[in-house]
This record gives structure tokens, sequence and C-alpha cells, in this order.
């Protein structure tokens, strides 16, 4: 397991994607913030080896051994110690600068962007594109200026894109701004940077650029999937990509919500003693106001989807429900 | 023990006593600027009533600490440590609600009373 | 030999005085009651060192679990849920347990006095209340453990920690009540520092560890109070509903944050203030030279102490306003420069010395590298464009071990090498001290070094789980933990042999100068008979080497 580790540890420094220490550059920005990292990496390593040259040397050269007689050495120097305050102040004011700089092309996006509204949730990332159409996954085209638009609807996430060197909390009660462009297409990884619970790990996403004159077609044809599939195949794309799946199972495992196996149509026990008959009405219910019949045993922490979910997405998504009773 | 004795040297066996008649006036200054902290709300000045309540409130908090807290008598370091705390007070509340501030355009009205 | 002098009182600091064949503070009463309701600041200091590594031990289970977990992704050994209690109960205990009252309460309880030739700190009962504290915050944080655990990682981010459905409030308590305990414990040392200094003993004459503790004091009082309200706040909203923070209840969490961050910066140069003091100690005695730059060095502690107070928006660059941002990352660099210039006036201590590589020494030298690091690194993250890409990743959890970890515990290790004679009264092995330190050093190396490359390429921390791509780095780190984790374990022994099978320790093994090491190891419980007349700290040239001792002596004395 070592001497695999080791050998996948060499392959990704010397990998083409990206350095041993930074991951590729996915947008313009990445760039300017790669070299503001060089500076200060650089300028670290010079005074890192310099004090560690200064202490072995020294270690070396003064330990108390026979024969070592030592030379007098002054308590203090002024100048001397002016001037080792003096450079490294002057150092740090270029540091700043160049963070400062670097992080006003992250900060101010520029007039014309393709915004794309951004929801995030225990544990999920949801993304709403300008003609509604939501999705788990960012797509976005190449070459142009997209701005995201966050909000929660819980607690404090963290929308983090290594590849685009761009990060920004997710707050609720309050809208954030990140915005990029990317430079080519592909598949680059989504975190979530806010500890926020149990599947904070799990809260993944990905962004996949398109080429611009590809990107429209995809994106009618992701919204129409409603018209494109049967009812029970959309129910269940959207059971993957709304957050349905992080905290209900298909396969019967009970998490931080009931099982969606077997269920329609059994009958349910609810908090505070109420049986209610798993049907069509109960399930837009659950959907739309699920802190009013929650089964007894759980929790009331489901989000409401009232507004999030059109009619007919909670229609096939009933339809999918029915489905698992096999 | 050694050391106790050089802290106090200075002050003498009792310390100094405020004569009740400096106490009195002090509170009698207090009493008037009260009466002018709810006047003023009386008075419609715009941003300058508040202004002007914190301007009364300062006064007030001053002589408080200057007399009735015996301030005014005390080692000139005392001062420092109570000034160096309100200075450190301003810092913080000056630096977060300035953040506060700057990110009020992105808060979602009315969003405390959306929720279920 | 020198002359043993013959008047009465005279054992005291010779070469023949050995503390522990004489009344000493250790031995003068008996019986559990004589220690918890002691009034003795060395006994203090004795209940607190070994409280704060009982902690200590059980902080560090709770990071080997942790890395045990993530030695491969997906499930290890324990679930999501479990995992996330692990990463809060290490930092919770380690922090607010461990390292905050750390160097101050188990090493300055002991030495602080005895650098100042008293009888004891200016309010004993106060001490002793400290201590109290810290063992009912501990409590709290065992009901803790007992009813539920909690989650919601050290810092308590809200609305997370208003609704999770952990023991946030029997934790936050506890830290509470912590609070106190270390503000009782900063007022103490501001107050025995001004008054109970020695005829001689100027604030320029004063050895640097206390210029480093009184700075920490400072802090302590001043800042400690902002986490108590923060926490109380918390705690109403969780308990009543009253909306602060939560916004589903009209509150901004970004608020929380501002709040506990004020305290929490501050809170870290509490740790590493003491523990710079503790390095100049070691490396001048060690050098057997005189400190070089003292004013420098005294002043920068007082600098940093003011300093950090100014920087705390640097944890929320992700979370701030752009201008809130610029005046904070501009503020940080501030902060810096007084700890870079400790650095070099202790490399300038080392030269043209006289190297002693005792163990102390060895960690201390060991703090000046790995210090160097966690400070160098601490540049990437006030660069404002670089924080935000390598922000709560675990190029920070790399950092912040550098500093507080290879900082902090180095020197705590170093001074607690450098005075067990004095507390104890025995010597340790010096193989054992110097093999439990190359263990700790090569493990702490290998678990957090490869953590920077791991959180630069993207691996965000309080992960469970990671992309099969980050295998190698948490292979090797967790590796490196083990190593430690044996490391510490040597040191323990080494420390527990002392005391069974340790020769007598004379007054002055290493040839300090300040007052401490002009009474016996250990003290009497008066610690001095007749107050010595303070010189200047550094100076070590009265002092001879005396072969029948092992230790120094002094013409006189």
């Amino acid at each position: 397991m070592i001497s695999g580790s080791l050998r996948a540890l060499v392959a990704a420094m010397g990998a083409g994607e990206g350095t041993f220490w930074l991951p590729s550059q996915a947008s313009e920005t990445a760039a300017e913030v790669d070299a503001s990292f060089r500076l200060v990496y650089w300028i670290s390593v010079f005074f890192l080896a310099l004090i560690t040259f200064l202490l072995v040397f020294f270690i070396v050269r003064y330990r108390e051994r026979a024969g070592y007689e030592r030379q007098q050495a002054p308590e203090h120097n002024t100048p001397l110690e002016v001037f080792w305050s003096v450079i490294p102040t002057l150092i740090v004011i270029g540091l700043f600068w160049s963070g400062y700089r670097s992080y006003l092309s992250l900060a101010v996006a520029p007039q014309n962007t393709y915004e794309i509204l951004v929801t995030g949730q225990k544990w999920n990332w949801q993304f709403t594109y300008p003609n509604g159409y939501v999705d788990a996954q960012l797509h976005v085209p190449r070459d142009t200026a997209i701005k995201l638009i966050m909000s929660s609807q819980d607690v404090i996430h963290s929308f983090y894109a290594p590849n685009f060197r761009v990060k920004r909390d997710v707050i609720p009660g309050r809208y954030t701004q990140v915005w990029f462009t990317p430079l080519a297409t592909g598949e680059y990884d989504v975190f979530c940077t806010e500890y926020c619970g149990t599947s904070h790990s799990a809260m993944l996403s990905k962004i996949v650029v398109h080429e611009p004159n590809e990107f429209d077609a995809w994106l009618e044809e992701a919204s129409d999937f409603l018209t494109r599939m049967p009812p029970a195949e959309a129910g269940q794309m959207l059971y993957r990509m709304r957050g349905c799946k992080q905290c209900h199972s298909v396969d019967g495992t009970v998490g931080t919500g009931p099982t969606l196996a077997q269920l329609f149509g059994t009958s349910v026990s609810l908090v505070g003693g109420a049986t209610v008959t798993v049907e069509e009405n109960y399930l837009r219910s659950s959907i739309v106001d699920p802190q009013s019949q929650v089964v007894a045993g759980f929790e009331p922490v489901m989000p409401t989807y009232r507004g999030r979910l059109k009619d007919e997405e909670i229609s096939a998504i009933i339809e999918y429900i029915k489905t698992l009773n096999q | 023990m050694a050391a106790h004795a050089t802290g106090h040297a200075a002050h003498g066996a009792v310390g100094h006593v405020v004569p009740i008649r400096t106490l009195v006036g002090v509170l009698c200054v207090l009493l008037v600027l009260t009466v002018g902290t709810v006047g003023v709300t009386k008075v419609d000045l715009g941003p300058l009533n508040l202004l002007l309540a914190l301007a009364i409130a300062v006064v007030k908090g001053a002589l408080v600490l200057l007399y009735f807290m015996h301030l005014r008598w005390d080692r000139p370091f005392n001062a420092v440590v109570l000034i160096s705390a309100l200075v450190f007070f301003m810092i913080f509340v000056g630096l977060a609600l300035m953040d506060a501030h700057n990110y009020q355009s992105e808060m979602i009205p009315g969003y405390g009373t959306l929720t279920p | 030999m020198s002359s043993v002098g013959s008047e009465p009182g005279a054992r005291r600091a010779t070469a023949g005085g050995y503390g522990l064949e004489q009344d000493n503070y250790l031995t003068s009463s008996r019986g559990i009651l004589s220690w918890i309701f002691t009034l003795d600041h060395k006994r203090i200091g004795v209940m607190y060192l070994i409280s704060i590594l009982s902690a200590f031990f059980l902080g560090g289970m709770f990071a080997l679990l942790v890395r045990l977990e993530l030695i491969a992704p997906g499930k290890t050994i324990v679930d999501a849920d479990t995992y996330n209690q692990f990463f809060t109960l290490h930092g919770a205990i380690m922090i607010f347990l461990f390292i905050i009252p750390g160097i101050p309460a188990a090493l300055g309880n002991v030495v602080l006095p005895l650098m100042l030739g008293a009888r004891d700190v200016a309010f004993p009962r106060l001490n002793l209340a400290s201590w109290w504290m810290w063992v009912a915050g501990a409590c709290l944080a065992v009901v803790t453990l007992l009813t539920g655990g909690v989650d919601t990682g050290w810092t308590f981010y809200t609305p997370y920690s208003t609704s999770t459905g952990t023991s946030v409030i029997p934790i936050v308590t506890g830290v509470f009540i912590l609070g106190f305990s270390s503000i009782f414990t900063g007022l103490n040392f501001i107050v025995t520092v001004h008054k109970l200094r020695p005829k001689g003993m100027t604030w320029f004459r004063m050895p640097l560890f206390l210029w480093a503790i009184y700075g920490t004091a400072v802090l302590q009082v001043l800042a400690t109070p902002v986490l108590g309200i923060t926490l109380m706040l918390l705690v109403a909203e969780r308990a009543l509903g009253v909306g602060i923070f939560d916004p589903a209840l009209g509150g901004d969490p970004v608020l929380f944050q501002h709040f506990f961050w004020f305290y929490s910066h501050p809170a870290v140069y509490i740790m590493i203030l003491p523990a710079m003091g503790v390095i100049s100690e070691v490396v001048s005695i060690d050098s057997r030279k005189h400190i070089f730059g003292y004013r420098f060095i005294a002043l920068s502690s007082v600098a940093i102490a003011i300093l950090s107070f100014l920087v705390w928006g640097h944890h929320m660059f992700t979370s701030m306003s752009p201008l809130a941002n610029m005046v904070f990352s501009a503020l940080t660099f501030s902060v810096s420069i007084p700890s870079a210039i400790k650095v070099f006036n202790w490399l300038a201590t080392m030269y043209r010395g006289t190297l002693v590589l005792n163990t102390p020494m060895l960690y201390a030298l060991a703090f000046i590298f790995l210090f160097t690091v966690g400070g160098l690194t601490g540049l990437f993250l006030g660069m404002l464009a670089v924080d935000v890409h390598v922000h709560d990743t675990y190029f920070v959890v790399a950092h912040f071990h550098y500093v507080m970890f290879g900082g902090t515990v180095m020197a705590f290790l170093a001074g607690l090498h450098h005075w067990w004679p004095k507390i104890t009264g025995r010597m340790f092995e010096e193989k054992w001290g110097k093999l439990a330190f190359w263990l700790v050093f090569v493990g702490f190396n290998t678990t957090f070094f490869i953590q920077f490359v791991a959180g630069t390429q993207g691996m965000p921390r309080r992960y469970w789980d990671y992309p099969e791509r980050f295998t190698p780095y948490h292979v090797i780190s967790s590796i490196g933990s083990f190593i430690m984790a044996a490391g510490f374990f040597v040191s323990l022994f080494c420390l527990l042999h002392s005391l069974m099978r340790g020769r007598l320790a004379p007054a002055n093994p290493w040839g300090g100068n300040s007052l401490e090491w002009w009474t016996p190891s250990p003290p009497p419980t008066q610690n001095f008979d007749r107050t010595p007349e303070a010189e200047d700290p550094y100076d070590f040239t009265e002092w001879k080497y005396d072969r029948q001792v092992r230790g120094y002596v002094r013409e006189g004395v």
C-alpha cells in the first residue's frame, strides 16, 4: 500500500494536469492567483532555506565540544535589528499588494455575465438556469463570463471550485456571488468547503464546460426532460438531482428520511399518533409542506419544495416512487 | 511582606476621600442630564437625535468614572487601562459593523419571516 | 567543590542542597486535600500540569482516531456522524483544555513567582479558583461526551450550531467556565508582575519569559470576555429561540463569526506568546550566551499582544464584504513582523555561543524551524487571492498545526524538560528524552507537511470521505501521526521514569541566572528564605559547572 501510494504521489507530481502544488487552471483569473501564490512561495522558500541553513550551520559550528573556544559577540546591534525589521516590512507590503490585486480580479465581475442561481442545501447543490431548468451539475459555455448568485436553504455552505480558484460562502438569508470565465472544455470538481453536518464530504458537484455553440443545445435538451422521458424516468432524474437522494434511499436503508422503497400504498404512523396511507395526496403534501405530517421516528428537517418543483415534476416523482414497489 | 508596602505608601492609611458635596453635585448634574436625554427625544432633529443622546451618555459615563469610580484621583495607569479597553471595543464593533453594513445589499429582506 | 556557606538558610542553592533531601513543597504536607485545597502556586502548577497533560492525551486519542479513519477513502472505522464528533472533540479539547491554559497555567504558575523571587502570586486563592474552574469545564466536556457528543467543529458556526441535535449547550457552557479560568489566571499574573518584582528588577531586567506571560495575561483578560458573551448568546438562541445569529429567526450568521474570531484570534497569540518566552530562556541558557536584542524581543511581545486584536477578519475572507477583506488583509501582515524579529534574535543569540544540545535545546531548535514554516505559511493565508483558494482546505490545517504544535507544543516540551528538575527535583535520562524528541519531530513533519500540498491541490477540511486521488497524501499523514504518538509515549515514559529512578537534581542544572535557579530543586514551600537581589537574568558568567554536583554553582551562593 505504501509503495503504491508513493508511486501515485510521484505520478501526480509530474502530471500534465497542474503542478506539484496546484491543480490545472480552468479559468482566466486562475493565472493571476497562481502568480501571487508563486511570489509568496519563492519568498518563503528563500527565508526558510536561509533560517534552516543558519540553524544547522550554528549547531555544527558552535556546539559544545572538546577544543571549542568561543569568540566574543555583542548583545545587541541596533542597525542590524532595524534592518531585519524594515526589510520584512517592505516584503509583506509587497505581498499584500499582490494578493489584493489578484483578489480584485476575483471579486469584481465584468459587466455582461451569464447568470446562474446556485442553491446550497444539506447536502446537495442545485443550479437554476435562466430558463428555470434546475440541474445538480453546473454546465457552462467556454469563454463566457459566468456569474453565480448563491444562497443556502439551511446552514452555511461554501462553493469551491479548485481549478477555477474560486470560493465563496453560501449563506442562508443572503445572496453571495462568484464569477469566472472557463478556459477549456472538461469536467471539474466542486466541493462544499464549510462544514455542514453528516454528509458535508458528499456535497459534491461538477462544473461541465461545453463548447460555446453546444451549450444552448444542451440546455434546451436538458430542460425538456419532462416531455422527452416517461414520467417515472423523469421522476428518477429529479430524485437524483434535486436533493432527495441525500436523505431518502430507494433500497430500504433508513437515512435522515424514510426509504422510498416499498412505500407507496402502505400505511405509516405519523408523529402525534395518527396513521395515513401513502398515496398521491400524502406524497404531494410531504413535498410542499414537509413539516406538517412527519413520519414517526424522524426529525422535522426536510426543507420545503413549494415553488421549487413544478406540479408536473411532483407528479413525475410520485410516478417514480410507485415503481419502487417491485 | 516587603513588596506590599511599596504600592500603598503614596496613599496613606485610608486613601483619598471624596467630599460628600462633590458626590451630591455630580449626582445633580447626572439627574439634569438624564432629564436632558428624555427631553431630546421629544424634539425631532433627525440623525442629530442619536448623536446628541450618545454625547450626553458619554458625558454621564465620564462623570461616573471620574468621580464615583475615583478615576480622577487614581494613578494614570488605571485610566490607560480603561481607555484601552474602550478603544479595543470600538475597533471590534466598528470593524464588524463596517463589514455588516457593506454586505447589507446582499441580505434577503424579510428572510426570517419567510421560513415556516 | 565550592564552599558550602554556613549561615542559616545557606543550604538553599549550594552544590550540596538537593531539594528532595530537605523540606520541600512536594512533601511539606500530605493527603489529597492538602493538594486540592492548596494555596501554594507550585502545587497548583503541578495539578494543572497533570490536568492538561491528561487533556492532551484525550485530545490526542481523538486525533489518532481521525487519522485512522482518513487513512483510506470511504468508511474505514466509523461513519460520518461519529467522525464529525471526533474532529470536533479533538479541536475543542486541545484548544480549551490543553493549549490555552498550557504554558501559563502548568509552567507559568510554578516558575513566575520563583523568577520574581516572590513567595507566591498576588492572589493565591484566585489561582486555586482558576484550577477548580478548569476542572469544572473539563467535567462539562465529559458530560458532553456522555450525552451525545458534539459535531459542530470547535468553531460552533451558526446556524449549524443552533440547529444540530448534539450536546451543544453543555460543551459551550464548559468553554464559558474555562474562559473564567483563563481570565483569573491572566488577572493574577498581571498584578503579580506589576507588584511583586524584587529590588533591582525593573521592567527591562525581567526575564523574557515574564514579558511573554505578561503579554499573554493582558490578552486573556481583554479578549476572553468577548468569547464568554458570544457563547452566552449562542446558548440563548438555542435554548430560548432569541434571533441573533440564525437567519431563520431574523439573525445574521456572519455576525457570529465576527464575535467568535474577535476572541479566537487573540487566543492563538495566547497560545504562542508564552511559547516564545520559553524559547528565549532555553536558547539563551543552552547557548551559554546573553540573549541577543533583549529590548526588541520584549517590545515585540507587547506589539504582538496589541496587533493581535486587529486581524480577526482574516479567518472570514470568504464571507466578509470585499472592503472588510482588504482592510483585514493589510492589517494581518503587521502582526508577522514582531514574530520574525524574534526568530532572527534567537539565531543571533546562538551565533558564537556554546551550544549545549540537550533535550530542552533540541525542542527549542525544532521550534525555530517549525514555527518559521508555520509563520511563513501564514503569509500565504494573509494574501487575499491565495487565501480564497486555500481557505477551509488542508493548507489551513497544516498551517495551524505547524504554529500550535510545531510551535507551542514543542516549546511546552522544551519548557517542561527545562524546568522539570526544578519542579520535581529529578533529572530525566537524556537518551529517552532525545529518542522521544526525534520520534515526535519526524512524526510531526510526516503528518503535516504533506497536508500543505493536499490543501493547495484542493482537499477540503473536515471531510470524512474524499476523492481517490487524495489518498497518497492521507496515507503519508496518517503514518506520521502514529510515529508522533509513539514519541509522546516515550516522552511520558521518560518523565515518569525520572520520578522513580532519576538522579537528584541540583539547584541549577543548566546554568541559568534567573532567580528560580537560586533555590533548591524542588524549592521549599516558601520559595526563598531571603529574597535574592535581581541581576541581569542572562548573565551566566558567575556560574561554573561542578562535576561532582553535575550542575552549576556560584561563589557565595
